[in-house]
């Protein structure tokens, strides 16, 4: 009986155990100095979160429309990459979806602040692809951007070159109140 | 002896059930459209730093950069937003980006997992535009947020 309780102990334990896994070992992720930032590679399945959640499941993944998870392999936890590696403003899912419904090995930083609601938030900095020896950078948004507005072509980083925010910022201004308190508010601001 | 074994499987079972399953809840939930990378790293500086108005160019670039996008309701919860309406273009839609830095009421399903909150919004009940003016108080976050030929 003795041992029956232990066992039940030992179970009953075992997801604590899990939630409270360290995945820092043998990362090469570089710090960006975040407050909560914490070294983690781990395995995981690219997913699309959405399908995950609630069944809605188009074919590849979205096609690089949808945001994409990190099914982690040890404790099944839904890990969601907010950022790649390049500096900028660029997601992971560009460069998660050659990988959807693969299992992957994933080195970055994760970020969990409970002051601000962030849990398993992750910053993806390396890929290693199913069945290769080989790391990859998840750096490939803004080359996939370039190809996608060959229209845009030209000096500068992305976003001030990017068709649709140029756009918003035509219609609404910088500070989004449209363009007469666009001017006023610069006014004031840059006086 | 047999119901001290379902005993201990009922209650690992729901210890474990958070992270193998995610059971959807209707919810009406009011708040911002934020970028969640600037909000949950920090990178920018605090909270209150990356949000509104002085901070709405740049959620436009994280938007349209694929960086999600959560909806802040005012009492700090953050709703990671996997839909809207019928775009599920998540990673950089045009719906999401139309709506950077306004103050939406939503109705949708809440999905939680492993300690976030995921909204899937199946109605944008109404959109208050942009509320937060905090820009006479920050400027603009990024200070390069407005080119200096723009200024």
């Amino acid at each position: 009986m003795k041992k029956l309780f232990s066992l039940i102990i030992a179970l009953m334990a075992a997801p604590a155990a899990l939630i409270a896994q360290d995945f820092s070992e043998g990362s090469k992720a570089k710090s960006w100095n975040l407050y909560a930032e914490v070294p983690a590679r781990f395995e995981a399945k690219v997913v699309d979160i959405l399908c995950e959640l609630s069944g809605n499941c188009p074919d590849n993944c979205g096609d690089g429309s949808r945001q994409l998870g990190l099914v982690r392999t040890a404790d099944n936890v839904l890990v969601y990459p907010n950022k790649n590696s390049q500096s900028g403003f660029q997601g992971a899912s560009t460069d998660l979806l050659p990988h959807c419904q693969t299992t992957i090995e994933v080195d970055g930083m994760i970020l969990d602040d409970p002051d601000l609601g962030a849990r398993n938030i992750y910053l993806l900095q390396l890929i290693k692809p199913a069945g290769s020896d080989e790391w990859i950078k998840a750096n490939t948004w803004s080359k996939r951007w370039a190809e996608r507005h060959p229209e845009a072509k030209g000096k500068g980083p992305w976003f001030r070159r990017d068709p649709r925010v140029k756009a918003e910022i035509e219609r609404e201004g910088y500070f989004g109140l449209g363009l007469e308190q666009d001017e006023a508010i610069k006014d004031i601001v840059f006086e | 002896m047999k119901s001290i074994f379902l005993s201990a499987f009922a209650i690992c079972s729901t210890l474990a059930a958070p992270a193998f399953a995610a059971e959807g809840e209707r919810i009406s939930v009011k708040g911002e459209i934020i970028d969640t990378w600037c909000y949950f790293s920090g990178v920018m500086g605090g909270p209150d730093a990356v949000i509104g108005t002085a901070h709405h160019t740049c959620a436009l670039w994280c938007s349209a950069g694929g960086i999600p996008v959560g909806l802040l309701a005012e009492d700090g919860t953050v709703y990671m937003v996997m839909k809207i309406e019928d775009s599920s273009d998540s990673a950089g839609g045009d719906t999401q980006l139309r709506l950077a830095s306004h103050t939406i009421e939503a109705d949708g399903m809440l999905y939680k997992r492993d300690g976030l909150n995921y909204l899937v919004v199946e109605e944008v009940v109404s959109d208050l535009d942009i509320q937060l003016q905090n820009h006479e108080d920050l400027g603009t976050v990024p200070p390069f947020a407005v080119p200096k030929a723009d200024r």
